[in-house]
């Protein structure tokens, strides 16, 4: 009995995590397949599959996909880090800084998107200051950082939203890491750079690619924050599958299902990748 | 001027270090951690920088490496004003108490990690790497992980990687404070071989009088920011400063009472006394335990120097008899021999004999 206590224990968070995983991704995956009994679909194919993998709206949209979940990351953890090494420092008002660092923690991605929404549309309150003060001559002149082309508006929310989820991260391992390798570094003839180069940083990366790990993989299957700001082509393949999953025509299912399984097992290739990548990263250093 | 000494085709310079006035406060603190320090560490010469924790002695040697800048005051290498050096080209190499080997590299990337931020050749690297290793007595474990070396083995590995740059000055912070008896011992006669063959300046940070005694050439002890006292290891034995350090060297026995003309006037009688801090007026006379001698009761204790005395208590402690004595009001701490003090019995009457040349008076302290 005592051998099963574990077990016992950890089986209702097991239960509900199996439950939603074995099976959302079991019926996703048979309705992928094309089998779907109640519409009379009792054949396992694979053409959704060989559908979506040969349009080209739905490769512009895994390549979006990749870019904003690739772009956020990494500007979100160079900049946490950044900002972490300063917070370390001693300065007056550190403390005050340190709050203004994290005050966005708890407020919801949806927020955001409504703030930058507000913020900077060509309709909105920056565009509006600008031909306010004849910096444009029209609000419209305003250059396009929401539903535009490079995702701006998505990369910003993200990054807005993960600088401080990073940063408290990169913050807790400084403090654990201390100053004291770099003073020694730095006694052994080590200039800034090299500090950082070769002594905080390979001491702080595997913590730091961690959690943006955790980044990554949410911004790749993020469903709001690009459906809010992203444009209507191509969109971002959860954008893409929700629309096909909630079209009229039924049939649309089976490849709306189809992108789900891609971008699972697209974004678990990835994370994967990422994961032997900083392993490789962190022996080398 | 410093003279270079070849090692394995290495050159140390000996480097003469001056703190003159130096102060640090830090910030929101009440007093000064190092309250106007002068000191002069001779070059090629091991010092101790000794006293209780928070006394103000990692804080100085910081300054003296450049970790840490000075509100006041100057340090000088060889004559020439440092403060304005930054760490990395000061050329004073900290050990930490730790060790900080860095856990991602091996250990002959730990040890050659100050060549290559120099930009030194690899194939230059790779050979002054196993000079050091073999130095410390740790040759061929240049691909071993810092995780698979003993705390013995961390600590020569640190040594060995700050040697490897020839510093100037060599600064040891605790170096023996997280080692067992057994490596303490090692360590401490590999540290004072290593000094003597580079003759490298070394200033080692301590709280451990024994461990000071044993190492170093001169021990400077702080108490409170405070420098009290600067001297060989012997003088803090035979000639302490005042009764905090005395006590600070195990001394235990203090007497107030007066001086005068070599006489000690006292509540307990008059002592002669060969030496002392107090020639004249208000003193307090002291002497080291082990330098009380514990006789029969009827040996001669109406003679000048001689107490009779109760013994209140007695520990043996292995190495020898620590026996607490009553004389009148006051308490006498002798350590003696255990064979010598084997028959005496707590209550018993002894004789306590204070030879002359052991006596030594102090100022009496302010409360």
């Amino acid at each position: 009995m005592e051998r099963l206590r574990p077990y016992l224990m950890l089986s209702p968070a097991l239960l509900i995590i199996m439950l939603f995983f074995l099976g959302g991704l079991g019926v996703g995956l048979m309705r992928s397949l094309n089998y779907m009994p109640i519409i009379g679909l009792t054949e396992p194919n694979l053409d959704a599959y060989v559908g979506i993998l040969t349009d080209r709206t739905f490769l512009r949209s895994l390549g979006l996909t990749l870019y904003i979940a690739i772009a956020s990351t990494a500007i979100s953890m160079t900049l946490a880090v950044a900002s972490g090494l300063l917070l370390r420092r001693s300065f007056r008002g550190k403390q005050v800084m340190t709050f203004l660092f994290q005050l966005n923690l708890p407020i919801p991605h949806i927020v955001g998107a409504i703030g930058i929404l507000f913020l900077f549309t060509q309709g909105g309150f920056l565009a509006r200051a600008a031909h306010a003060v004849h910096l444009i001559e029209q609000p419209a002149d305003f250059p396009a950082l929401v539903f535009d082309r490079y995702a701006i508006g998505i990369i910003a929310e993200y990054v807005w939203k993960e600088i401080p989820f990073i940063g408290v991260v990169v913050l807790a391992i400084l403090q654990a890491v201390g100053d004291e390798y770099e003073a020694l570094a730095q006694t052994l003839g080590a200039n800034r750079w090299q500090r950082f180069r070769h002594v905080l940083l390979p001491l702080i990366l595997p913590g730091v690619l961690s959690v943006s790990v955790i980044v990554l993989a949410f911004t790749l299957g993020a469903y709001e924050i690009p459906f809010m700001l992203g444009r209507s082509f191509p969109q971002a393949l959860p954008v893409l599958a929700v629309r096909s999953y909630t079209d009229p025509d039924l049939n649309q299912r089976p490849q709306a299902m189809a992108m789900a399984i891609v971008i699972t097992v697209f974004s678990t290739l990835l994370i994967l990748a990422y994961m032997e990548l900083s392993r490789r990263i962190v022996r080398k250093e | 001027m410093p003279r270079p000494v070849a090692l394995d085709g290495c050159e140390f310079d000996m480097t003469q270090v001056v703190l003159t006035d130096l102060t640090k406060k830090y910030l929101g603190a009440t007093a000064p951690a190092v309250d106007r320090l002068n000191l002069e560490c001779e070059s090629g010469r091991l010092h101790a920088l000794l006293g209780p924790s928070g006394c103000g002695k990692t804080t100085t040697m910081k300054m003296i490496a450049g970790l840490l800048k000075p509100n006041s005051g100057d340090i000088a290498f060889d004559g020439a004003s440092v403060l304005h050096t930054p760490a990395e080209r000061r050329g004073a190499v900290m050990v930490f108490q730790n060790y900080l080997l860095f856990p991602y590299m091996s250990v002959g990337e730990n040890v050659g990690f100050g060549l290559k931020m120099r930009g030194v050749d690899k194939q230059t690297i790779r050979r002054r790497v196993a000079e050091m290793l073999e130095l410390v007595r740790l040759p061929g474990i240049e691909a071993r992980r810092p995780k698979q070396l003993s705390g013995g083995q961390q600590q020569r590995v640190a040594l060995a990687r700050a040697l490897i740059v020839q510093p100037k000055v060599l600064l040891l912070d605790e170096p023996l404070s997280n080692l067992d008896a057994h490596l303490r011992d090692e360590m401490r006669e590999l540290i004072r071989t290593i000094q003597q063959q580079m003759n490298i300046t070394t200033i080692f940070v301590t709280h451990d009088q024994e461990e000071a005694v044993v190492l170093a050439d001169r021990i400077a002890l702080m108490f409170d920011g405070v420098l009290h006292q600067v001297d060989a290891p012997q003088r803090f034995y035979d000639g302490p400063v005042s009764a905090r350090v005395a006590r600070f060297f195990g001394g235990a026995n203090f007497l107030p009472g007066q001086m005068h003309n070599g006489q000690f006037e006292s509540r307990l009688g008059c002592f002669a006394v060969g030496q002392g801090a107090v020639l004249n007026g208000p003193a307090l006379l002291t002497i080291r335990p082990e330098a009380i001698q514990l006789c029969a009761a009827e040996s001669g204790s109406q003679q000048k120097n001689h107490l009779p005395g109760r013994i209140i208590s007695r520990l043996y402690t292995g190495a020898n008899t620590r026996v607490k004595v009553q004389v009148n009001e006051f308490t006498l701490t002798v350590i003696a021999d255990p064979h010598a003090v084997d028959a005496a019995r707590t209550g018993d009457m002894v004789t306590l004999y204070l030879a002359p040349e052991r006596l030594w008076t102090l100022p009496i302290e302010s409360p």
